[in-house]
């Protein structure tokens, strides 16, 4: 074939999200370091982040239920590719570990950072603690990371 | 319902970055050999259905731009838009359009070109509070997963290296293929280059350019116009919550794979898939995805699937040859992967596998897998 | 609450074997390529390897004049566009019409004003201005 044409074109995307009332709750307690789960009056699940309905049983949700920022481990991994930051568009600085965390007073888990990043000192089923910025936002990552508990 | 069969299939041939062609263009040269492996002309087709991530190429109405590819101007068309699993939804969806009497003749076509966007950026704009708060991206999804799965089900890192060994043998075999390598070891797959523990270079679907496409039929234009027609035996598909935290010990679980393939199973009478099914095409993003599948889909109890693949069971000579395409593993245009799935359980009972093509195949499983969030299951047979 | 946030992406969109040959062409000919449809007979321009309408591909690339009639005209805040269908093809390809002070019909004849130095790119052409204009030069 012949010359090969290409159109370049780099395209600015920009939000504006709204969060809904769960939400924004749940990160103005953030900056006071507070955590609450809502609870499903249904299957009795306390869902972490909080939303207003619970998917499996449909009902809505109201129970609010205090959460500590202690927790076990789930799942973990170190990553040693650059893996793009939806926030800011660029790679995240490699390596660097990550991990679903069940906070307890929680159901489900959440998917955050942790300090470690060595796979021999990372296990399913660690204790892992919350490192929170110094000045709160009021945003998720006002928890920095999670660090295992020894 | 009526009965609806599949009775032509066509693919471009994939590779990292097809340059060559436009969007329109890669996806016509999918709908032109499905189309002539159907001897149909575009006249013949009643709707189109289409398959692709549009954040991916970060163009806005795909199905405008690549519909007249798919010989779409002047008869309806759609895109159908369910993740990963878009493309076996697609095909999905020409099925019920076909069975249901709205047409006779349903052309599918899913197409994605990775190499003109930037694929880790459209997978990065989820959710803008929660996860987008977190770069995991698709890879650090699967790892973490994996770890969740490896301490529950004990498999083992060498037991998804002979995954990806089989992947990239059975690939060497499939003309259409993006990665091919027969002599890859399992050696060679330990060695590669560590993504996201323990996922490995090797362990990992690579993204491609390529486009898939098929005809689907009603039984009365099935039997005029194809001598040995893909029965669409049954279909399902399953939503799942949004959140990865969400879901219940995600790939152990897997309820949406688990309870879609259940529903086909009982749909189409298979009561012991390992002994029944003749070959499945499985959409599987990375290896361990493929050995916690095998478990999902009752190939074996779970916790079997390492001596699964160990025993070559799954292997192009064993008893349930999985992915003789070399599956997602070696090909992955995104939006048509799920297509290809379909489409090459097609080709197995339409007997035209050629080098891939597992003797007297009768009896085809496909699925498709969109981040635990979607599965869909499709059974095809060689009798309706 | 509102999050408020924004990316940047880049693409890179291969133009394809006939968009590639009309860009080419507009580049170092400055000429505009048109692609006959062997079904239907319509020249479809700008060139494209196959027909939306009939399916079929594309014969080889014709030369289409620069010369051709305005089918319809918007005015707007960041100038005037048009549909154009050059002498010779059958279809019209939207560009800009200039001078946007003019005043423009239906029907108005144009013909495009290329830039002298081309890169590859629709953009290459100017815009559509009218024929009167250009008659001196041409």
């Amino acid at each position: 074939m012949s010359e090969r044409i290409a159109v370049k074109h780099t395209m600015d995307l920009a939000w504006r999200y709204a969060s809904g009332e769960a939400m924004e709750r749940f990160c103005a307690d953030l900056s006071d370091r507070r955590i609450e789960a809502l609870r499903c009056g249904g299957c009795g699940r306390r869902y972490l982040p909080p939303r207003p309905f619970c998917g499996n049983c449909r009902l809505r949700m109201t129970e609010r239920v205090p959460v500590r920022d202690v927790g076990t481990l789930v799942a973990w991994t170190v990553v040693h590719t650059p893996i793009l930051d939806g926030r800011t568009g660029e790679p995240r600085p490699a390596p660097y570990g990550m991990g679903l965390i069940r906070l307890d007073g929680a159901d489900t888990t959440l998917n955050h950072y942790l300090a470690e990043a060595d796979p021999a000192r990372l296990r399913v089923g660690s204790r892992v603690r919350a490192v929170w910025r110094p000045a709160l936002r009021g945003a998720m990552d006002d928890i920095l990371h999670f660090e295992v508990l020894s | 319902m009526r009965r609806v069969a599949i009775i032509g299939t066509g693919q471009t041939r994939h590779a990292r970055c097809r340059d060559d062609a436009s969007q329109p263009e890669l996806v016509r040269e999918a709908a032109a050999a499905a189309l002539a492996d159907a001897e149909l002309r575009p006249a013949d087709i009643d709707a189109v259905l289409l398959s692709n991530m549009e954040l991916f190429e970060g163009r806005a109405f795909p199905e405008l731009w690549a519909g007249e590819g798919a010989f779409a101007c002047g008869k309806p068309c759609m895109k159908v838009a369910t993740g990963g699993t878009s493309g076996t939804s697609a095909c999905i969806a020409a099925f019920h359009q076909v069975a249901s009497g709205l047409f006779d003749t349903a052309l599918v076509v899913g197409f994605e070109k990775h190499s003109e966007g930037h694929t880790q950026t459209g997978m990065a704009l989820t959710d803008p509070f929660w996860d987008r708060a977190v770069a995991s991206g698709a890879l650090g999804n699967f790892a973490l997963s994996i770890s969740e799965y490896m301490t529950e089900r004990g498999v083992t890192e060498r037991q998804a290296a002979l995954v990806a060994v089989k992947a990239r043998t059975n690939a060497a075999r499939n003309p259409h293929a993006h990665l091919k390598s027969p002599e890859v070891t399992v050696e060679e797959v330990l060695a590669s280059r560590m993504l996201a523990h323990p996922v490995r270079l090797f362990d990992m679907c690579p993204q491609s350019d390529g486009a898939c496409a098929m005809v689907v039929a009603s039984e009365e234009c099935a039997r005029r116009a194809c001598s040995r027609p893909a029965w669409v035996k049954a279909t399902a598909t399953r939503h799942e919550q949004p959140y990865l935290g969400d879901i219940d010990r995600r790939l152990c679980a897997m309820r949406t794979l688990r309870d879609a393939s259940r529903a086909v199973y009982a749909a189409a009478g298979i009561i012991d898939p390992l002994a029944e099914l003749d070959v499945a095409e499985i959409y599987e993003p990375v290896t361990y995805a493929e050995l916690a599948w095998y478990e999902a889909l009752g190939f074996c109890e779970d916790g079997g699937a390492g001596r699964l693949i160990e025993d070559g069971v799954t292997s192009m000579d064993g008893a349930l040859p999985v992915n003789p395409s070399g599956g997602v593993l070696s090909t992955n245009p995104v939006g048509a992967s799920g297509v290809i799935r379909v489409a090459e359980a097609a080709l197995q009972i339409h007997g035209r596998g050629g080098a891939r093509q597992v003797d007297g195949a009768r009896l085809a499983l496909a699925t498709g897998y969109g981040v635990y969030a979607w599965a869909d299951a499709v059974v095809l047979g060689a009798e309706p | 609450m509102i999050r408020e946030g924004s990316i940047h992406i880049p693409f890179t969109y291969a133009a394809g074997r006939a968009a590639s040959r009309f860009l080419v062409v507009l580049r170092d000919e400055g000429r505009i390529l048109g692609s006959p449809c062997p079904a239907c007979r319509r020249v479809l321009c700008p060139a494209r390897s196959f027909c939306p309408r009939c399916g079929e591909e594309t014969g080889e690339p014709v030369v289409v004049d620069p010369a051709g009639t305005v089918v319809s005209f918007t005015e707007t805040a960041a100038g005037v566009f048009g549909l154009v269908r050059p002498d010779g093809a059958d279809t019209a390809m939207l560009h800009r019409l200039l001078p946007a002070g003019a005043k423009w019909t239906i029907g108005a004849r144009v013909r495009a004003r290329l830039l002298p130095e081309r890169t590859g790119s629709i953009t290459d052409i100017e815009g559509f201005e009218p024929l009167e204009a250009t008659e001196d030069h041409a």
